[in-house]
């Protein structure tokens, strides 16, 4: 026997048709934008800086403790240096090759030594530019950087990684993603570290925000 | 060529684009979108989308897939599902970790092959008008992105380079132009012949 579809019927097939897209449309729209939200802290952060600095701010993370070696080719570790003194520290990370954006960290850091020492908080904020160039930057390139930016010990300290192979979880501790670039340089994510004496990075700023990186980082000072 | 001979090769044509955008996920092609913004986002995921598309082209038909015509009526959830897609992986977090984690990139080759299959699930369903406010969205939501990325001074990827960046940015709004282009061709198109066919009913 032939079906014939009457008008009725057919009203009804195309109305439950309808709320089906419609159910499976809202559905398509909740889980969209679960996952945009999720992904983005809540649409806070789009790029992957922004998320690591909300990220920080929310939960600090301790920093690992690797071997460093410095321009006098003396050995320690990240956290014995960190630990001296009950010095909040704004780190930075360079290799000393670099012509472009470690420069201009460079004078942002020369600006912020030259403020400690005015405000006499030697004791209290301490300047740490670490080198993820281990193999490039042996005690003589070091040496060379830290007469070349003018720095005072008793404020800015220069370290390299003491082995190439802790290269990978320093930067993924602090988030940093080094790419190459043109004439064997390096491009990365360049900004201010606020790190505690215990270790705990509790800050990212930008490094175009050196003031507001030095009031952050007194007002975290114990 | 007839629609046989067409279906036949765009499937071809499909399953090579599926093949060589899956490839450059894989090294040694990999290094390409991993130092290029513009071979990642401009030529990875357009051939992607554009696979998907065109083999969701050739089992479209099948009695199995018109069981799901009821949940997608004027192709709107299809529509609405490659549009968060897209969005998705317009976010310049989504493209940085795509590059580092490979669950990511596997999540991004699935879902913008989804995306293609979609949308071509969505267009042959839909009025002209509702094509129109989608395609409009997009090809905006393209040409918004693009200027962006080419006019910030900040690196919005900390997996590109800022000149890679702007490539990628100047592509992107090109890419947005020419599907917009695109669609309006082939709306023309349609339009003339569905003109030319001769009336059926009186």
């Amino acid at each position: 026997m032939d079906k014939k579809s009457s008008p009725v019927a057919d009203g009804r097939t195309e109305a439950v048709g309808l709320w089906k897209t419609f159910a499976t449309s809202v559905v398509a729209i909740v889980i969209g934008l679960a996952c945009l939200l999720q992904a983005t802290a809540g649409g806070n952060a789009f790029t992957t800086e922004t998320l690591r600095r909300t990220e920080v701010a929310d939960a600090p993370s301790q920093v690992p403790d690797l071997a460093i070696r410095d321009a006098a080719g003396h050995r320690s570790t990240l956290r014995e240096l960190l630990a001296g003194g009950e010095r909040v520290w704004i780190v930075d990370f360079v290799y000393t090759r670099c012509q472009t954006v470690c420069t201009t960290l460079g004078s942002v850091f020369q600006q912020l030594q030259q403020q400690i020492r005015q405000r006499g908080l030697e004791g209290r904020v301490g300047l740490l530019s670490v080198s993820f160039d281990p193999a490039n930057d042996t005690a003589e390139s070091l040496r060379a950087y830290l007469d070349r930016m003018q720095m005072d010990p008793a404020i800015w300290h220069l370290v390299s990684l003491d082995s190439p192979l802790d290269r990978r979880e320093l930067l993924d501790a602090f988030g940093i993603m080094v790419i190459p670039a043109p004439l064997g340089e390096f491009e990365h994510n360049a900004a201010l570290h606020l790190v505690t004496g215990r270790g705990m990075l509790v800050r990212i700023l930008d490094y175009d925000d050196a003031a507001l990186a030095l009031e952050t980082a007194l007002a975290a000072v114990p | 060529m007839n629609r046989i001979g067409w279906q036949r090769s765009s499937s071809w044509i499909g399953l090579a684009l599926c093949g060589l955008g899956c490839a450059l996920s894989v090294p040694p092609w990999r290094s390409l979108i991993e130092q290029s913004m513009v071979w990642h986002m401009v030529i990875q995921m357009p051939m992607l989308v554009g696979g998907g598309w065109l083999l969701a082209g050739s089992g479209i038909q099948a009695p199995k897939m018109q069981r799901f015509a009821d949940w997608n009526r004027f192709g709107l959830t299809g529509f609405i599902a490659s549009q968060l897609i897209a969005a998705y992986w317009m976010l310049p977090l989504a493209i940085d970790r795509a590059v580092v984690l490979p669950r990511t990139d596997v999540f991004k080759l699935v879902s913008l092959l989804a995306c293609g299959a979609l949308l071509k699930a969505s267009f042959g369903r839909s009025p002209a008008v509702l094509q129109l406010f989608f395609v409009g969205y997009a090809v905006s939501m393209l040409s918004a992105a693009g200027v962006f990325l080419a006019s910030t001074d900040r690196r919005l990827c900390n997996a590109y380079s800022l000149d890679s960046q702007w490539n990628a940015g100047s592509s992107v709004v090109a890419l947005g132009v020419a599907l917009g282009c695109a669609w309006a061709w082939r709306l023309v198109r349609d339009t003339r012949r569905a003109q030319a066919r001769p009336q059926a009913r009186h």
